[in-house]
């Protein structure tokens, strides 16, 4: 299973697929205060990711995959640079 | 092929050629509504069935169009003959990509940007506002030639360093815009993989939607993010990874030059100043392969030849041109141009076009260095819009007479086959010889084989099972109720009632709509459902029954109803009643208002319905085939449509019973069972003869007193009652006796029987006698005016 979900802790693991980002969705929109961890995640569906930047919850820990550790998690720990913040669209 | 595609092809080629010809009669006859009405649903029905698949820029393109119509349709533009031009050049394109499909199932690589250039046309005559953001990418491609503005998605401060980096090694660097369309996800894609493979990834920014809906409001299956990528992987790597999506990326190529300037704010360089600023439009690179030879070939063939305007090769290079400049994404005209014109279009378009591999141009234009055939000039590989194809399997379109006719000579081969049973006894009897007699008996055994699978064959061409036309729908419900976020259950019921293939081919465009149109608007989302106390998912029922002479086709939901008074003010704003009928009209009636032209109660035009064209266009081709439709609805608790439609050459099943040695047919549907009762157990209740059945008392008629047949029971032996159920009373009827079920061809009655109601229609017997079949309530009525 890609996804163990606890109460407040979730276990991403191996490839998140699309058929995941529904499960998440619902998980993240209740669980309290998420904490994600990505470390044995090797692939995020872009709909995951997506869900994870809208909820913004807690990355307990860093992803060993290094085109996640690298590219995505700045995204996702808020330590992003200017590419990434939040405005207007592109014209 | 998938049997959805199968039969939207087949399909597809009706529409394409009723739209071509209503086009044509429109420019002769411009304004006629009726004809502007006919084009319009067809393009409607046409963009709904194209939705199902894959095919974004057929479902876009077919918009386009249809927008136009509409604004035609509804007298805000008239119709001019640029207009039609670009209209049937739309569906021209359309017919190519379609020939394309059949044999590839997906569209031409130059799809997106063939299409492009119609959209923006089509669109102009409405102010041009709707232009996608892709038909825009698409057509400005040629002329993009510098840092684009989302380079500022990238952080200003890496790339200054990249800037000195590329300016100290004079090279370049690839930046993609990835911009996924948002329902990208149904289609199987991640975009974020995508990204991940892209070769010597240098920086990656997301670019996240300005404002997130709300954590309730968001549809975890809508794409919001698009994604900016600096690579040092080649074009080529880069046309290859986005092969899938070239509508939805942008890649340029740019070197420190181009940085620096944007990162001053500096006006950018025009074209030919930025040299090595080239922009690649996301064309498929064979395809852009092909058009460049093509032009170096027709280049070549104009220096050789002297040709003359007019001639016949000049036209043909002339369209060659044409076809490699619409390839490279850059649609030139070129009618009546001349040898000087063409030359300098041709060194215009390989200017225009970026570089081809130098050891491609070399190779080609040594190898066309003769002049090319021009028929091979003509044939330009990778053209959408051949010409040669074929939308469909082929599939042979028989008029019905001639199958009809085709049904009654194996009627009559039944009756002159079984003439020779008779022979066979008359060779023994009269004639004395039983080898002969045999003889004939054998040959009447393979005759009567052969001519039964030509019955069966005959039938089969006609008879298809409903599932026919309910099988598209589950795809259809699932990919609808996800897009509009609604839970539904599809429940099909009574799909193996056959039903003449006429009958389930004009069934398919009715249903669509009111499927549709229950998903739209009928059926509210899980929420207000929960809300109004109903269980989340709701469900859409397809119901068919063979009822007589008829089939009919039933879609019920149980989502919110139809609001009479809503529709009733609605049809009066629109003007289709008058203040009287406003006032007078009953609550049923008011509901079937919905299926007056020009209707529609939904205020947004959505992907879906809601044009107002839906239920009329159910309601013309129902009425076209000679039925009905109804709709019943009870406000906040469901509607329901019911098609009534003939059954004009439909099988019917028949249990054929005989009174005074006449023998008719009774539809099996309504049979109960058939019983032998001694003729001391009949009982007779205030002068209607009556049976106990399992403590049921069921009234009895003689079926021989209500047809006027001179026929009494042998007093003493049992009576035969065969039980019938009819409007859910069971009712019994005595008859001489009882013969075999049989399928039949039931065949109104016409001409100096037509007035006889108690029949609803004649059938051949495999024997050569016409079967009465007994239209069931008629005759109960006749028995109740006897007695």
């Amino acid at each position: 299973m890609p996804l163990e979900l606890h109460e407040e802790t979730a276990n991403l693991v191996g490839v998140v697929t699309v058929d995941e980002v529904e499960q998440l969705t619902g998980w993240l929109r209740t669980a309290r205060r998420p904490k994600v961890s990505l470390r044995r995640c090797n692939h995020l569906h872009t709909g995951a990711l997506q869900a994870l930047l809208l909820f913004k919850p807690k990355i307990s820990s860093a992803p060993n995959d290094a085109f996640l550790a690298t590219q995505v998690l700045p995204l996702l720990t808020g330590s992003s640079g200017p590419a990434n913040k939040q405005g207007s669209d592109p014209p | 092929m998938n049997p959805l595609l199968a039969q939207f092809l087949a399909e597809a080629n009706d529409l394409l050629a009723q739209v071509d010809e209503g086009l044509l009669q429109l420019e002769r006859v411009p304004g006629d509504p009726e004809l502007v009405n006919e084009v319009f649903r067809a393009a409607h029905t046409f963009k709904g069935s194209s939705g199902l698949f894959d095919f974004p820029e057929l479902t876009r393109l077919t918009h386009a169009a249809e927008d136009l119509l509409d604004q035609v349709r509804s007298g805000r533009l008239a119709l001019d003959s640029g207009m039609t031009d670009d209209l049937l050049a739309a569906f021209d394109l359309i017919r190519g990509w379609l020939a394309h499909v059949t044999t590839h199932e997906r569209l031409p690589a130059s799809a997106g940007t063939d299409a492009a250039g119609l959209i923006t046309r089509l669109r102009a005559p409405l102010g041009g506002e709707a232009v996608t953001a892709v038909a825009t990418t698409a057509t400005s491609t040629a002329t993009i030639d510098v840092a684009p503005e989302w380079l500022a998605w990238l952080d200003a401060e890496w790339l200054t360093e990249t800037a000195g980096w590329l300016a100290t090694t004079s090279s370049t660097m690839r930046f993609v815009r990835y911009f996924p369309d948002s329902d990208c996800f149904f289609r199987a894609e991640d975009p974020l993989h995508l990204v991940r493979q892209v070769p010597a990834l240098e920086r990656l920014g997301v670019v996240q939607p300005r404002v997130w809906p709300g954590p309730d409001d968001y549809d975890e299956y809508v794409c919001l993010l698009s994604f900016i990528l600096a690579t040092r992987a080649s074009l080529g790597e880069l046309e290859y990874l986005f092969r899938y999506v070239p509508d939805q990326v942008q890649i340029v190529e740019l070197d420190s030059d181009a940085i620096t300037r944007h990162l001053s704010g500096e006006p950018p360089l025009q074209v030919e100043a930025a040299v090595t600023a080239a922009v690649m439009p996301m064309i498929d690179s064979d395809l852009a392969a092909d058009a460049r030879a093509l032009l170096h070939a027709a280049q070549s063939s104009l220096a050789v030849d002297d040709v003359v305007a007019g001639d016949t090769r000049l036209r043909s290079v002339v369209h060659a041109v044409a076809s490699a400049a619409r390839a490279l994404g850059v649609p030139v005209n070129l009618t009546g141009a001349d040898r000087a014109t063409l030359l300098a279009e041709i060194d215009r378009l390989l200017g225009a076009a970026a570089p081809a591999p130098a050891g491609v141009a070399e190779d080609l234009s040594t190898a066309v260095a003769a002049p090319v055939p021009a028929a091979a000039v003509a044939d330009a590989p990778g053209r959408a819009d051949d010409p040669g194809g074929q939308v469909g399997t082929r599939v042979l379109k028989v008029d019905q007479e001639k199958v009809d006719r085709l049904m009654e000579l194996v009627g009559e081969l039944n009756v002159a086959k079984n003439g020779l049973t008779f022979l066979a006894d008359a060779a023994e009897e009269e004639f004395g010889s039983r080898v002969l007699s045999r003889r004939i008996k054998d040959q009447y055994a393979g005759m009567h084989r052969i001519a039964e699978e030509l019955q069966a064959a005959v039938m089969d061409v006609r008879m298809l099972p409903l599932s026919v036309a309910f099988g598209r729908f589950p795809r259809l419900v699932r990919d609808l109720s996800r897009r509009l976020g609604k839970t539904i259950e599809l429940v099909t019921e009574g799909e193996d009632t056959m039903a003449d293939k006429d009958v389930i081919e004009a069934l398919g465009d009715p249903l669509v709509h009111l499927v549709r149109n229950s998903l739209d608007h009928g059926i509210e989302p899980s929420d207000e459902r929960i809300a109004a106390g109903k269980p989340p998912a709701a469900r859409l029922t397809l119901a068919a029954v063979a009822d007589g002479d008829a089939v009919i086709v039933e879609v019920s939901d149980d989502g919110r109803g139809v609001d009479p008074e809503r529709v009733k003010r609605k049809a009066y704003e629109k003007g289709l009643i008058s203040e009287e009928e406003l006032e007078t009209l009953s609550e049923s009636d008011a509901v079937n208002l919905v299926f007056r032209a020009g209707f529609s109660t939904a205020d947004q035009v959505s992907d879906l319905s809601g044009r107002g064209v839906g239920m009329d266009a159910v309601r013309a081709s129902v009425e076209k085939l000679g039925g009905s439709v109804t709709m019943r609805s009870k406000l906040g608790q469901g509607t329901f449509t019911r098609l009534r439609l003939p059954l004009s050459m439909a099988v019917t099943q028949v249990m054929v019973v005989s009174v005074a040695g006449q023998r008719f047919g009774i539809p099996v549907d309504l049979v109960v069972e058939t019983v032998r009762v001694p003729a001391g157990e009949m009982g007779r209740v205030l002068h209607q003869d009556v049976v106990m059945m399992r403590g049921e008392v069921v009234p009895v008629i003689d079926l021989a007193r209500a047809l006027d047949m001179p026929w009494a029971p042998t007093p003493g032996e049992d009576r035969r009652i065969l039980v019938v159920s009819v409007n859910s009373q069971r009712i019994g009827l005595l008859v001489e006796q009882f013969h075999r079920e049989v399928d039949v061809i039931l065949k109104p009655m016409e001409g100096l029987l037509a007035y006889a109601d108690e029949f609803s229609g004649t059938a051949l017997l495999g024997d050569g006698l016409v079967l009465l079949v007994l239209n069931m309530k008629e005759v109960l009525g006749l028995a109740a005016r006897v007695a």
